[in-house]
């Protein structure tokens, strides 16, 4: 079965064929190829236009990264996390919450659905938890320094015992 | 007071649970006190293997009771008058400390009291 279905592809589109396995062969041996590769970081208005034009952008919403980061003219997206991508939009690939042709971010690895949400919006502000933290733990030092001087205890005095020299009771010998 | 706030007061002459008395025993007092007597013996006490801790004047009414319950075990419901006078005992020593220490703050009251005339 999966024999004649590569003898039909051979068959049907040999060069295509070829090129594609040149490509995997590439990727799997090298982990790129040279089409992974960004092009150079772009100086001129001509040049932005290309790179937004080649990364399906619109020029106001391309924005390239600093050149000494070494991303070319690969595009600066916002920081949003797969997590944080609306979950009932109707995506090409659901899986990826992604669109056709959509560029991918950078760190697009580790901000996807099973690392980390970048954008993640807790439900109790980072400052609100570090609030409540510090505000229990130096308020309970505070209540335990202000009670220091409000010790309470039973009335009586050490226990008696009888090597702890004579003890007297309460009435004439 | 009560027993939980019994020694809050006596924090205004410093004086706080378990502390030791620091006047002379006799001090106040018309007639000669009669000094406790331990009657268990400290040998007796080792034998019995008695923790150090309950060798205060009331041991010899727990060694008694220790005995009791070696010698009818398990009906251990025969040594009731035993362990009634040794927990009887135990009390009357606590009420002994609660004196003391109600002495020893009114003591330390009088004695501020007379500074404060001097």
């Amino acid at each position: 079965m999966a024999l004649s279905l590569v003898k039909k592809a051979i068959l049907a589109n040999p060069h295509s064929l070829r090129k594609n396995v040149g490509v995997f062969c590439n990727a799997a041996r090298n982990h790129w190829n040279y089409q992974y590769k960004p092009g150079p970081y772009p100086k001129t208005m001509a040049e932005r236009q290309a790179a937004a034009k080649k990364y399906g952008l619109s020029i106001e919403e391309y924005q390239p990264y600093p050149e000494e980061m070494g991303y070319g003219d690969y595009p600066k997206l916002p920081d949003i996390g797969a997590d944080s991508k609306d979950p009932h939009y109707p995506y090409d690939l659901p899986y990826l919450k992604r669109n056709f042709n959509e560029p991918f971010h950078v760190a697009s690895e580790i901000i996807g659905e099973d690392r980390f949400n970048i954008s993640v919006k807790h439900r109790i502000p980072l400052w609100q938890q570090w609030t409540w933290f510090l505000g229990v733990m130096f308020g309970s030092y505070m209540l335990y320094r202000y009670l220091d001087d409000y010790k309470i205890g039973r009335p009586v005095v050490a226990k008696q015992y009888p090597q702890e020299g004579p003890h007297y009771m309460f009435c004439p010998k | 007071m009560g027993n939980l706030l019994g020694s809050f007061n006596a924090r205004n002459v410093n004086l706080n649970m378990d502390d030791k008395p620091t006047f002379d025993p006799q001090e106040g007092f018309s007639y000669e006190r009669k000094p406790r007597e331990m009657i268990a013996k400290e040998e007796d006490l080792i034998s019995a293997r008695i923790p150090p801790k309950y060798r205060d004047y009331c041991a010899h009414h727990l060694l008694e009771y220790q005995v009791c319950r070696y010698k009818n075990v398990p009906l251990m419901y025969k040594c009731a008058h035993e362990k009634h006078a040794y927990l009887n005992c135990e009390h009357q020593d606590y009420v002994m400390r609660m004196k003391e220490f109600e002495r020893e703050r009114r003591l330390r009251v009088r004695e501020n009291r007379l500074i404060g005339v001097a």
